[in-house]
């Protein structure tokens, strides 16, 4: 009975500990501090990591080698370096592009923390449209914050055939009017849950689920009142097609500080000020690689299909809940970013848009940009930076 | 017989799996069609929601093939793209959460 009681309370503790915000001396709510290196003490660190991130290439007509529009770096809860250049600046927001899904998905977890969603429910209970569509039914939250919804889905960009595309087709073509109904209406390539694929439609629906459950209780500007508004981010804008649904797999927009907030509350595992925004053990799950994954990450077989079937690309990088993710993709497989932390994780997009978390350093990083040659690595941005913020 | 039975049966399973792959899918949109639809909304979203000068807009929303003509409204917060006069495309800003919209 004595063991079965102090168990229990251990339990109790260990539930309440995990339930707990980590302490900060201050929030970046109103303004981030500032902390910034010493110019003199890491001169050769800062030349390096200029170079590295803005020297530019050739004529800006001919959009060659990377771009960098904005770099901000948080260490310990203070901006210690900030930069901008062509022509833009802190209080400009930058487009995310594919950013956005990682952005999507918190708000899925902003909607479990109020016990507004389970990750176990159909589609079809927040999706009521689709309420006598099997296939869209039998996907749950989970499966589709995983890239794992099964349905078939092309993700090319501007260097395929426009034709091809999936993407391109849903966001300015024959779905552009309806981008829920674009998805939903795919085919089932398999059945939910057991294949990743990586899909600009799967974050779409990810972010209009956010929008339906949370906004049912706090009305249209429930994004900005529940997550957006409390952590500081005061000018993001996260767009809408015709039909109002949710482009959350690519039309969010904040400036790069305000994107530092967004990678600040997962460093502080959902917590802002003392109030837990995602569920205790929300940012571990979003962090860790997922079931989907794990599963199936694409065609890794070394095979090249005929031209008429589209050949799923096999990840190399490990993805949670549409978070990217610094461990080996298999056994054997080295990890994506070698010069990082093998804790580091990302939101990334188009063109190098990148929000990066490193924990073990305390680090957030947040760099824009419009590559169009080539996306600028992580690796490289996470090796310009760590040498200027080690003590 | 059985054996013929049994590679029917065979060959009949393999054209199973063969419908559940990936076969490719093509969209019925045409490049005019692509062209002026990112015009308008990506010109909409440079101009009204980052604010970007109309230079940089130009430049940053230029696509292959670049063929896409447009007009922005600055008062109504409104770009019309179109392509050899046809095609015609239309954004406008909503409000300063939801940014533009392609209609």
């Amino acid at each position: 009975m004595h063991r079965v009681l102090i168990s229990s309370i251990l339990l109790s503790a260990t539930l309440a500990a995990a339930q707990q915000c980590r302490s900060r001396a201050s929030w970046p709510t109103e303004k981030w501090p500032e902390a910034l290196v010493n110019p003199t003490a890491k001169a050769a660190e800062l030349q390096a990591l200029e170079a590295s991130l803005f020297t530019l290439v050739g004529k800006p007509e001919e959009r060659k080698g990377y771009r960098t529009n904005g770099l901000v770096v948080v260490k310990n809860g203070a901006v210690v370096f900030e930069k901008y250049a062509r022509g833009w600046d802190a209080t400009k927001r930058h487009l995310s592009w594919s950013v956005a899904k990682s952005v999507s998905s918190t708000l899925v977890g902003v909607a479990v923390n109020q016990g507004l969603m389970s990750l176990d429910d159909s589609l079809c209970k927040h999706l009521p449209e689709y309420a006598n569509d099997p296939v869209v039914c039998a996907i749950t939250v989970k499966h589709i914050v995983s890239f794992g919804s099964g349905l078939q889905w092309q993700e090319e960009y501007e260097d395929k055939g426009y034709q091809v595309s999936s993407v391109i087709a849903m966001l300015f073509g024959v779905g552009h009017k309806d981008q829920l109904k674009h998805v939903l209406t795919h085919r089932k390539l398999r059945e939910p849950g057991t294949q990743f694929v990586y899909s600009t439609g799967d974050a779409h629906v990810v972010g209009t689920l956010a929008k339906r459950a949370l906004t049912a209780k706090h009305g249209a500007d429930a994004f900005w009142t529940q997550l957006f508004q409390p952590i500081g981010m005061k000018d993001v804008v996260v767009e809408e097609d015709a039909a109002g649904n949710v482009l959350g797999g690519s039309f969010v927009y904040a400036t790069p500080r305000d994107f530092a907030k967004f990678g600040y509350l997962m460093l502080n595992d959902g917590c802002w000020d003392n109030t837990r925004y995602l569920p205790a053990g929300w940012v571990q799950a979003a962090t860790t690689p997922s079931e989907v994954f794990r599963a199936n990450r694409g065609d890794c077989s070394g095979q090249t299909l005929p031209a008429n079937e589209y050949q799923l690309p096999c990840e190399s990088t490990p993805n949670g809940f549409m978070w990217w993710l610094n461990r080996p993709p298999a056994a054997g497989v080295d990890k994506p970013w070698k010069d990082a932390p093998d804790d580091t994780y990302a939101a990334l997009g188009h063109w190098g848009q990148r929000i990066i978390v490193i924990p073990s350093e305390d680090l957030v990083i947040v760099r824009t940009g419009d590559d169009r040659d080539g996306s600028f690595p992580v690796n490289d941005i996470v090796k310009a930076v760590l040498p200027v913020v080690k003590p | 017989m059985k054996t013929t039975c049994l590679t029917a049966l065979a060959a009949l399973v393999l054209a199973g799996c063969a419908a559940d792959d990936p076969k490719l899918r093509l969209y019925d949109n045409n490049d005019l069609e692509l062209a002026v639809g990112n015009a308008a909304k990506m010109t909409c979203t440079c101009r009204f929601v980052m604010q970007m000068d109309e230079a940089y807009c130009r430049d940053w929303v230029r696509a292959s093939p670049n063929v896409a003509r447009f007009s922005v409204d600055t008062e109504k917060k409104v770009v019309e793209a179109s392509a050899f006069i046809a095609w015609p495309a239309r954004a406008r800003l909503i409000d300063d959460k939801r940014g533009c919209v392609l209609e």
